[in-house]
């Protein structure tokens, strides 16, 4: 079985091809080209839902006068992106050997804020600060990129009431819950011509006149009057935009989404390799893979786990973020 | 595991022996048995050694494949993996037929189907495209740093 997997057709025969149009602190974009469509929207998926980041997932709350709900509060706070810088070496709690969970697997933040003054006051991401030991001084601190460094607004109090919990942040994938999401948008598009006719435009007398071009119509060539459909052609360029919430820089977000395709590769390799020696598949698998000590093998999507989410009423006063519990925490029908 | 009831609970059970809700299960697990022969006896030592473990394989041989004509099942893998999958194993000339698919949406299984000319089986492809859409990630994340360089380089942008 010798033959080049990357050169094949004639349009494919440089291999892929990554040309940057634009990037910043919040995006990246960028043409993909010689790839087929079906890997193009791999890494696509990879990017939106399957990157480890951190968001907290269990709150304490000791005290909360405040007009707004205990997890109505705990919500918002899931919420709040934390930078990942680092995630790759911590633990997924149910993978890790604590009981609920130790600096390995979380980042704990407090909140305590009362209002002294005789105004309102408004309590934002500023004021989680993270506490104990972490694996670097960034992971888990809260995202702020706003020109006054407050972060995102986490509620307001009026004079006398107060606010102080307790925030356990844990590693997870966005496949489980949308707060773990790295991005906050995917732009993906091809075709920009509608050549392939992919896209059944709807108008009122002429989807040319009515259909503003995409930005990327120039970087195509136009389809030429009265040319025939080419029902042979397949979609070779591919436009992303890759927008990020901060938790990773964007192009962070492009090099981690590829990482994670490979270590899914890695991980299957990994498995029919070993069990080559036994009998064909069926072979007893070791449970390794969940936590290979090589690190490039440790990936395991949240699924089916249960360590990552907390029951509230368990804990006197806890509550977990609401999402940690629901139903829809065992399957994930979004695969 | 007992094998030994399989008469008793064939295809014409009278319907006052058990509630009808109760006739499917025990059919169901007498054929499992008796078809996937292979699984069997690893079947029975996972329960019992790795009672703990909730998902110990991730791909299965489902029964009826041949060597070169094979289907398997991907535990908690989806249309991410199906179909990159699909199309990299489609690219080997030795491979005569592949496909994919998700048979229910909420079940978090993925089948892929492979079927090879002579000279290779369907083992060997399904490993062989595996490391072939490695190192294809391989190469668009070598092809996208080296545009984010030249990105910066053209823009005079640091770190």
């Amino acid at each position: 079985m010798d033959y080049d997997p990357m050169a094949m057709d004639d349009a494919e025969s440089l291999g892929p091809v990554v040309k940057i149009s634009q990037a910043d602190s919040v995006r990246v974009k960028f043409e993909l080209s010689n790839a087929d469509i079906s890997f193009a929207n791999s890494l696509r998926r990879v990017m939106l839902g399957e990157i480890p980041t951190i968001a907290i997932d269990l709150v304490e709350i000791e005290e909360n006068s405040s007009v707004l709900a205990d997890e109505f509060i705990a919500h918002r706070l899931g919420l709040i992106p934390l930078n990942a810088e680092g995630v790759e070496s911590l633990l997924y709690s149910r993978d890790c050997d604590c009981e609920e969970y130790c600096e390995h697997c979380s980042v704990k933040l407090t909140l305590h804020a009362k209002c002294t003054g005789e105004e309102n006051m408004s309590v934002s991401a500023r004021d989680l600060v993270p506490s104990g030991d972490r694996m670097n001084q960034n992971l888990g601190t809260p995202v702020i990129t706003d020109s006054d460094g407050l972060g995102p607004l986490l509620l307001k109090l009026r004079p006398g009431q107060e606010i102080k919990l307790e925030c356990i942040a844990k590693k997870g994938i966005a496949k489980e819950h949308a707060k773990w999401a790295p991005s906050a948008a995917i732009g993906f598009e091809y075709d920009p011509h509608n050549k392939l006719r992919h896209i059944d435009y709807w108008y009122e007398s002429d989807p040319k006149a009515e259909w503003p071009p995409s930005e990327y119509a120039d970087w195509e060539e136009p389809p030429a009057e009265g040319e025939p459909f080419d029902y042979d052609a397949v979609p070779n360029h591919f436009y992303y935009n890759v927008e990020t919430s901060g938790p990773l820089s964007p192009d962070g977000i492009v090099t981690e989404g590829i990482k994670v395709i490979q270590q899914k590769l890695a991980m299957l390799i990994h498995e029919l390799t070993e069990g080559d020696g036994g009998d064909g598949y069926n072979g007893p698998r070791s449970p390794e893979y969940n936590s290979g000590p090589d690190g490039g093998f440790g990936y395991s999507t949240s699924y089916g786990g249960n360590g990552g989410n907390q029951s509230s009423w368990g804990g006197g006063g806890g509550s977990t973020t609401p999402f940690g519990q629901t139903p829809f925490q065992g399957g994930n029908s979004w695969s | 595991m007992p094998s030994q009831l399989k008469t008793s609970g064939s295809d014409d059970v009278s319907m006052d022996d058990a509630p009808t809700s109760h006739q499917p299960q025990q059919d169901e697990s007498m054929m499992d048995q008796d078809e996937v022969e292979d699984d069997e006896e690893n079947d029975g030592e996972e329960e019992e050694e790795e009672e703990e473990e909730e998902e110990v394989q991730r791909v299965k041989l489902l029964p009826g494949s041949t060597e070169t004509a094979a289907s398997f099942e991907f535990a908690n893998e989806g249309h991410t993996l199906g179909n990159a999958l699909r199309y990299v194993i489609m690219k080997n000339p030795e491979v005569e037929f592949c496909a994919y698919a998700i048979p229910h949406p909420s079940e978090a299984k993925m089948n892929v189907r492979i079927q090879t000319y002579e000279g290779t089986t369907a083992i060997q492809a399904l490993e062989k495209g595996l490391a072939d859409l490695q190192d294809l990630c391989d190469v668009v994340n070598d092809k996208f740093l080296e545009a984010r360089q030249k990105f910066q380089e053209q823009n005079g942008v640091t770190a």
